[in-house]
């Protein structure tokens, strides 16, 4: 052979060599970059998961232990109580009053901040400073504003003329109340997420659209909305889960963390906890595990209904395709 | 197969072998081995129960054994960490503080705690206290700290208002009697002023029913609350009083806390640490006295015990550790330092509780008062596993006629009679 | 064409689109709006009522925690607060059961390893799952989305049987680190937020160039993701900071994080709570000053992302 033919040879293998590294790179590297976060996942996430799994069909006591294999005894069981009906209904009811105004305020907010504001880490940092609060001073500050007969906002209402709501003896008032707590803690957290979102937009489409002859909220919904859509889908599936998890506020609305004499705001995560921890009547592991993987089952379908609402809504009067 | 797609599955199939080994051998309770060479113990408590570091260090200083304190900040916190770990099997320190409200729920489990049987100890104690801290099989399973004797505190300005007698004596001579005499005396009141004769409902029900011996739960361990006539008798003679008696607040709520300073109520059934909590909610009132009466003579609420997980390695010598604790000199040090009225019964006598008195309460004696109400105490009730939640429940059908108004009395019943048949 | 950090305002609604040619005061007036992008004072009232909202909380707590025992009860409330503010600081400062300073030191590890490895692992896997084609990711990362669901309460006893049986870490500060290294909701975050503004174009520009994969995620990746990373880091951190109950049960009140060890100001029966809001604002005044810092991080990391080709 000539050398030039050898030094291709030595070329063609060399590239052939390097190809094959690189294809092995890239067959390997989504494996590896995700495996560090499953490995660990695997002990501290995944084992509780399976633990609560195998606990949900049989009869276990936290204290006794293992009984015995009950099947879907403890799923039925928790689908007879009227307990477990009404925690649902609560939480969706609050789940409801508190995501639909969060996400809209929070967009707003997000829209806002967006724009070229003075003091704009002041703005930005000032809208997060809710969720920085620790829960335990929220609640203090929120159920002692809503006292039913001490309280800052019956007192208000009376100066107006209104009669005094009972914000924790009734059913809708309470769930108004925790909404309101909830709203708080999260609102500016969400409207950081979006604002990030937003940031990231071209420039170039408001541009387009302003030469186009397109107002502030003609813009918002033709450009900004779609182009949120990977985020807005997160914000919701988040919320959603979020959402009918609430427990921290529901929890410390009173100092027995029963959720009300009748059972008014508690929550389905609280009625889980109580089966499981509670002081009255709780110890019964096997049936809060069944509750809680039902509580998975329903976010499960929600969060289904809730994305393809998203989907539906963040592409209808889109103009401009990504 | 990738290698760290291998890795992954590698780590999934140990996980579930671990995982699967653990639940056959699950929560087994440790047999306490032979203590030789202990050198530290743990004490885990709640609250405060007046175990200072100094007297910890006096421990050590006599046996050699250092003494590590963890505390709890509620008796809810408290509860929640005994059971977790008494679940896990481990993670429990060598002595265990336990509420009375809890201690029954744990009872059933005796078998996970350590036998303390002691016959040079067993009369340490008030009887009742000793008995419900013994379990079926007559293992003595935890040492008594404190008891709650009830008196009657009351707000001597409102009285004075309202044409009542001020002064202690003449109160007690009022209120002597049993419940029928005591919401007399509140007829009166009321009639004279716009203040509630006591705070909460819930609690008056309480008082009731911690004076008679079967109450929710029949001696066999059969839950009777719904078909016991005391249980129904107790529920109607609150309710008849509540209208006009009642502040119609929920014991430990804002609104109760913000009645103390507002003059709701004139009286409250004030067992020993009940002071701690009136003197903190409204300093500046300054009408609060302390009678030494109760309707019916005396009762009990509240009281802890110290316990040792039959898990703890170290149990014979956290069985001489939670001994010494309970000894009458060491509670009667916790008592100074915290005002937690002892269950020991020869500090009943001793000098330096009989002259106790507090200063926000008029300098009312209440060492001698706590003890004469706590000699008053005839009976404790027989509280079993489900005492605490078929408890709760008939507390929830309180607070719906009295402080929510959701519900009349009778609605209220019936709801209680299908909440106690979904209990155990 | 290149975008600059100046954006074009939106019109504002309020007046009609003017057409082009016309050199009105107004119109050069809108001009200059339109280029400095600024909100109308609507907009600023906004923000305003919604800064006090937030501050409201805090300044309460400040108001109880500068008062005694039954400030918290007035019905009357006095909007000015008392001088006790730093002798209740005190008092939890020296408290012997509250360990302030240990729980301070323990409170600011935890939740910077936390907050560090979190964002770390999860930009690694959201990069991944977002802009690297392999068999499994979307299955994988629905399990990931899915697992948030599930109520994590009862997950205390199985993670206590790991944490102190088989690692042996009862009481120590690695057994709240651990369970926290990642985090379902970080990895979901990074997926989203990588597959909206990262586009397929640089990284195929880069591989191009010959990047191996690593260079690819190093020099991509990161900067697309730093906005987002900032942000979770700060979440993270602040959630970390505030968590009571895994600590709690783990760890002893002689080795606690700062929630714990405040939890132990209320004993007792009756809760003073001007010591413990003076409390919690000690513990927030941390993240307070984290805040500032990672402020002026996430507007200039923001406005770097805006920045593309």
């Amino acid at each position: 052979m000539t050398t030039q033919s050898l030094a291709e040879d030595r070329e063609i293998r060399r590239i052939t060599l390097g190809h094959k590294l690189n294809r092995w790179d890239m067959k390997v590297s989504p494996y590896l970059y995700i495996s560090p976060f499953f490995v660990l996942f695997i002990l501290t996430g995944l084992f509780p998961l399976l633990y609560t799994a195998y606990v949900s069909v049989f009869d276990w006591h936290i204290i006794g232990g293992q009984g015995e294999f009950a099947g879907a005894g403890n799923f039925e069981w928790v689908l007879g109580q009227d307990k477990f009906w009404v925690a649902l209904r609560n939480s969706f009811s609050i789940f409801l009053i508190s995501a639909i105004p969060q996400v809209i305020l929070a967009l707003i907010i997000a829209a806002i901040l967006d724009q070229n504001l003075r003091a704009k880490t002041f703005w930005r940092m000032g809208v997060l400073v809710p969720y920085v609060v620790a829960p335990v001073a929220v609640a203090l500050i929120f159920s002692n504003m809503f006292g039913d007969q001490y309280g800052l906002v019956n007192n208000a209402l009376g100066r107006i003329g209104i009669d005094p709501v009972g914000w924790h003896s009734q059913v809708v008032p309470s769930h108004f109340a925790i909404a309101t707590m909830v709203n708080f803690r999260w609102t500016g957290y969400n409207a950081l997420i979006f604002l990030a979102a937003m940031q990231a937009v071209p420039r170039d489409y408001y541009e387009a659209a302003m030469l186009d002859g397109a107002n502030r909220i003609r813009q918002f919904f033709s450009i900004t909305i779609p182009s949120l859509r990977p985020t807005l889908i997160f914000v919701i599936i988040t919320s959603t889960i979020g959402g009918l998890q609430i427990f921290d506020e529901p929890r410390m609305y009173d100092t027995t963390g029963a959720g009300g004499a009748s059972s008014q705001w508690l929550t389905i995560t609280m009625y889980i906890y109580n089966l499981g921890f509670g002081p009255a009547g709780g110890g019964q592991f096997g049936r809060a595990a069944a509750a809680a993987w039902l509580l998975f089952l329903i976010i499960v379908v929600v969060g289904l209904i809730n994305l393809a609402a998203t989907r539906t809504i963040a592409t209808s009067g889109s103009r401009s395709s990504k | 197969m990738s290698k760290s797609r291998r890795t992954t599955a590698v780590a999934a199939i140990a996980g579930a072998a671990a995982f699967a080994l653990l639940a056959a051998g699950c929560s087994s309770s440790a047999t306490p081995g032979a203590d030789d060479e202990v050198t530290e113990l743990t004490l885990a408590t709640f609250n405060d129960f007046g175990y200072t570091d100094e007297m910890l260090a006096e421990y050590t200083e006599l046996t050699g054994i250092k003494i590590v304190h963890n505390k709890a900040a509620t008796s809810g916190d408290a509860r929640t960490n005994y059971f977790t770990k008494l679940g896990a099997g481990s993670g429990l320190a060598d002595v265990e503080a336990v509420e009375i409200d809890w201690f029954a729920e744990l009872l059933q489990y005796s078998d996970k705690l350590y036998d303390l049987s002691n016959d040079e100890v067993a009369d340490r104690w008030v009887q009742w206290k000793t008995d419900a801290a013994t379990d079926a099989d007559g293992r003595l399973i935890a040492y008594g700290t404190d008891i709650g004797p009830q008196a009657i505190c009351y707000r001597s300005d409102l009285f004075a208002e309202a044409g009542l007698p001020t002064d202690r004596e003449e109160v007690a001579a009022m209120i002597d009697g049993d419940w029928d005499t005591y919401f007399a005396a509140g007829d009166e009141f009321v009639a004279n002023s716009d203040a509630a004769w006591f705070d909460s409902s819930g609690a008056i029900l309480q008082g009731i029913l911690n004076q008679e011996e079967e109450t929710l739960e029949s001696t066999d361990g059969e839950i009777i609350a719904t078909t016991n006539p005391v249980v129904e008798d107790a529920y109607n003679t609150v309710l008849d009083a509540s209208p006009e008696l009642s502040a119609q607040l929920s014991q430990w709520s804002d609104d109760w806390s913000a009645g103390f300073a507002n003059g709701a109520f004139a009286t409250m059934l004030c067992p020993s640490w009940m002071l701690g909590v009136i003197e903190g909610n409204a300093p500046e009132v300054e009408g609060w006295d302390v009678a030494n009466v109760f309707p019916n003579g005396g009762g009990n609420w509240g009281g802890s015990y110290l316990t040792v997980p039959a898990q703890s390695e170290k149990a014979e010598a956290a069985k001489a550790f939670a001994d010494w604790l309970t000894d009458p000199e060491q509670q009667l040090k916790a008592f100074v330092s915290t005002g937690n009225f002892p269950s020991q019964t020869s500090l009943y006598e001793a000098e330096e509780l009989l002259t106790v008195t507090r200063p926000f309460f008029n300098e009312a004696p209440t060492g001698e008062i706590f003890s004469d109400r706590s000699a008053a105490i005839e009976v404790a009730p027989y509280k079993s596993v489900n005492y605490f939640p078929v408890m709760d429940a008939l507390q929830n059908a309180i607070t719906r006629v009295d402080v929510d108004k959701t519900q009349d009395a009778d609605a209220s019943w019936d709801q209680f009679v299908t909440d106690v048949e979904a209990i155990g | 064409m290149t975008a600059t950090t100046e954006r074009p305002a939106p019109i504002s609604p309020s007046r009609p689109t003017a057409p082009a040619h016309k050199t009105s005061r107004r119109a050069r007036r809108r001009a200059k709006a339109i280029a400095t992008n600024k909100p109308s004072t609507l907009g600023y009232v906004f923000l305003v009522v919604v800064i006090l909202a937030s501050l409201f909380p805090l300044y309460w707590s400040f108001l109880i925690g500068s008062g005694d025992s039954s400030t918290i009860n007035k019905q009357d409330v006095d909007w000015m607060p008392g001088g006790n503010f730093l002798s209740n600081a005190a008092k939890v400062v020296n408290d012997p059961s509250v360990n302030f300073w240990k729980a301070l030191s323990n409170s600011i590890i935890v939740s910077t390893v936390v907050s560090a490895s979190t964002v770390f692992f999860s930009t690694l896997a959201g990069y991944a799952f977002a802009k690297l084609k392999f068999r499994g990711s979307k299955g994988l990362l629905v399990f990931v989305i899915a697992t948030m669901a599930v109520p994590t309460q009862l997950g205390i006893v199985p993670l206590f049987i790991a944490m102190s049986q088989w690692l042996g870490l009862s009481g120590n500060i690695l057994a709240v680190i651990l369970p926290a290294l990642v985090s379902a909701f970080g990895v979901f975050w990074m997926t989203q937020y990588l597959s909206q503004t990262l586009p397929d174009e640089l990284i195929e520009a880069a591989r191009v160039d010959g990047a191996s994969m690593i260079r690819t995620f190093w020099h991509v990746g990161v900067p697309a993701a730093r906005p987002a990373a900032a942000m979770l880091a700060l979440f993270i951190f602040i959630a970390t900071w505030t968590n009571f109950f895994w600590p709690f049960i783990i760890l002893d009140s002689n080795n606690p994080t700062l929630p714990v060890a405040l939890s132990l100001l209320q004993n007792n029966f009756f809760i003073d709570y001007s010591i413990v809001l003076a409390g919690v604002l000690l513990s927030t005044i941390p993240l307070l000053i984290l805040f500032v810092v990672a402020g002026k991080q996430l507007v200039s990391g923001i406005m770097q992302g805006a920045v593309k080709g």
